[in-house]
């Protein structure tokens, strides 16, 4: 296959029998409890250094709770997919936990902006599809997927895809290299012990993402009994041996919403949009990640019953998820 | 439709909303991009659209979303309210790979004459812009993969220019033949853009950017004068009616309440 144009940019990317390897060693097969508290789960699975994605977007069902984890146990130099990344992504560069993001959509605000100006963190250009791409490559076993976009702009040039000729019609294509992250976070509404993990409504590539990945860690707002996913096993999203570690963390999403539980803390997230400056994102990492221990104890010391069930309250709409 | 409509005013945010809102077509089906276009799709489908078929790229196919809307919100249970389909963005992208989707619709910084679109960063080199800001997002793939594309963006001078400092998603590339070229489905590219002043299509030998409409009470020399380039003119200019009575209620009322994204009239 010729090789037309190259994009010039790095990109994170193992040869599918590496990944199958691991995947044969490390995955065990056996349902195993996985179930454990934040700490364990971010201090086993993530490493410094490693490539991190999630799911789904910062304003709903993302697993907030475990990217503050990570913020707290000072976690460094990530690369993060960012697919919709909004707060979260100016979190893990305030808290220089990530140095490199793939876009992606990088929202919100000024502080990641002037970051990306300052060279604070480095940017590789994709696109929200072509990352989805690249997710569900990594998710079939093949070392690139072709795709009909990125073709002739800049967004290709800042990239890691290739333009070759198409075998087939003779036509320019663009191929896009698979992605097998390090770590998969993902918040669900429903999981058993062994990680056997339910999302209810849209999600952007959660199957694809936990079978990619070399870990999977599963936060959830509710635990519930191995038996239900045979007795209803259309619903399962992730089965269990995709699964590294199962996180009980109701309103794991907080500041943003679950589909079908609670509705997002709107007045919080005004809050991190307005973060421009480097004393803004400090201030807002101690009051809320730093000088809490956990999740628990942000949500009983920082955030208070009254919110929560507000939240609750306006969560309103629960037709299709369930 | 009377053009006294409009009572008191309306701004410059509201009138591009009702003029997109009056480009799209029932019966067909559109990509929505993230912002104003669903603003765009809300509108629509209260007035004039009842039966377009939205997606979303969070994986939403045939949402009928709930209003108020909610700023930044797109996969929330009110954006995705009784939808066709949920799925995930592979499978939304999908539809838009293989022709499904008649319409895209995305915003953009700067477009230059061919309509194509940046929403990547201005000024500077890539490394070090002068500012940066979110990026593609899913608009290279609407703008590459649907049938017609419509841009949104503000009438400003240095939206509309001749060189783009990062080309982030494809319009005609070059000109006429050039997507194909490069490797992008037949048939495809922008459509219309919507300004805040006026309407654009694209001139059918050349594929640069063609003024279809001036807003009532503008003159194309005035809408012209506030662009980077020079583009084409139709041989009779659309005079573009404002805002009706019946759009603002709906905008107002229902949508954007606390008028956060379509701002308030002066004076």
């Amino acid at each position: 296959m010729k090789v037309l144009a190259s994009g010039a940019s790095s990109y994170h990317w193992i040869h599918p029998d590496d990944f199958r390897e691991w995947v044969r060693i490390h995955k065990s097969r056996e349902p195993e409890e996985k179930l454990m508290t934040e700490q364990e789960a971010v201090s086993r699975f993530v490493a410094d250094g490693d490539y991190i994605a999630y799911d789904f977007s910062s304003l709903t069902r993302g697993p907030q709770a475990l990217v503050r984890e990570i913020i707290r146990q000072q976690k460094r130099n990530l690369w993060i997919c960012a697919e919709f990344t909004l707060h979260d992504s100016t979190l893990l560069v305030g808290a220089r936990c990530a140095d490199r993001i793939d876009v992606g959509f990088l929202g919100y605000g000024n502080y990641i902006g002037r970051a990306v100006v300052e060279g604070q963190v480095q940017v590789f250009e994709w696109t929200n599809g072509a990352l989805a791409f690249r997710m569900l490559a990594g998710a079939r076993g093949i070392p690139f997927i072709p795709i009909r976009t990125l073709l002739g702009t800049d967004t290709f040039l800042q990239s890691g895809a290739k333009v070759v000729e198409d075998p087939f019609t003779g036509d320019p294509l663009c191929l896009v290299p698979a992605l097998n992250p390090d770590v998969f976070l993902v918040h669900v509404h429903q999981a058993d012990v062994y990680g056997n993990a339910r999302i209810f409504g849209t999600n952007l590539f959660a199957l694809e993402a936990a079978m990619a990945s070399r870990k999977v860690i599963v936060s959830t707002e509710e635990i519930v009994d191995p038996l239900a996913f045979r007795q209803e096993p259309a619903k399962t999203t992730i089965p269990h041996f995709l699964v590294s570690a199962v996180v009980h963390l109701p309103f794991g999403a907080y500041p943003g919403g679950v589909p079908g539980r609670y509705e997002l803390d709107l007045a919080h997230i005004q809050q991190l949009n307005a973060i421009e400056t480097e004393e803004q994102v400090q201030g807002y990492l101690e009051a809320f990640v730093y000088t809490v221990r956990d999740h628990a104890e942000l949500l009983e010391q920082k955030v208070g019953w009254r919110r929560l069930a507000d939240m609750m309250r306006r969560g309103s709409i629960r037709e299709g998820y369930q | 439709m009377g053009n006294m409509d409009s009572d008191s005013g309306f701004t410059e945010t509201e009138f591009m909303i009702c003029l997109a809102a009056r480009v799209l077509e029932d019966r067909k089906s559109v990509f929505v991009g993230w912002g104003i276009p669903q603003v765009v799709a809300l509108l629509a489908e209260r007035l004039y659209t009842p039966n377009l078929v939205q997606v979303f790229e969070f994986g939403a196919i045939g949402p009928q979303s709930q209003t108020p809307f909610v700023q930044g919100t797109m996969g929330g249970p009110s954006n995705v309210y009784r939808s066709l389909q949920w799925t995930t963005m592979n499978w939304a992208f999908s539809y838009a790979a293989t022709g499904y989707l008649d319409y895209g619709m995305i915003g953009a910084l700067q477009v230059d004459p061919y309509g194509n679109v940046n929403s990547t960063l201005l000024g500077g080199t890539y490394d070090r812009p002068r500012r940066r800001f979110a990026g593609s997002g899913g608009g290279n793939e609407v703008a590459s993969l649907c049938w017609k594309t419509i841009v949104v963006l503000k009438h400003e001078p240095r939206r509309f220019v001749e060189r783009l400092d990062f080309m982030t998603s494809p319009g005609y590339l070059t000109g006429l033949g050039a997507r194909e070229t490069a490797g992008l489905p037949r048939g495809t590219g922008p459509y219309r853009v919507v300004t805040s002043q006026a309407l654009f299509g694209f001139e059918e030998e050349t594929k640069r950017m063609l003024l279809l409409g001036v807003l009532q009470g503008l003159s194309a020399d005035r809408v012209i004068h506030e662009m980077g380039f020079e583009p084409r003119i139709a041989e009779k200019v659309e005079v573009l009616e404002p805002p009706t009575r019946e759009e603002l209620a709906i905008l107002r009322g229902e949508i954007d309440p606390a008028r956060i994204i379509i701002g308030r009239p002066a004076g």
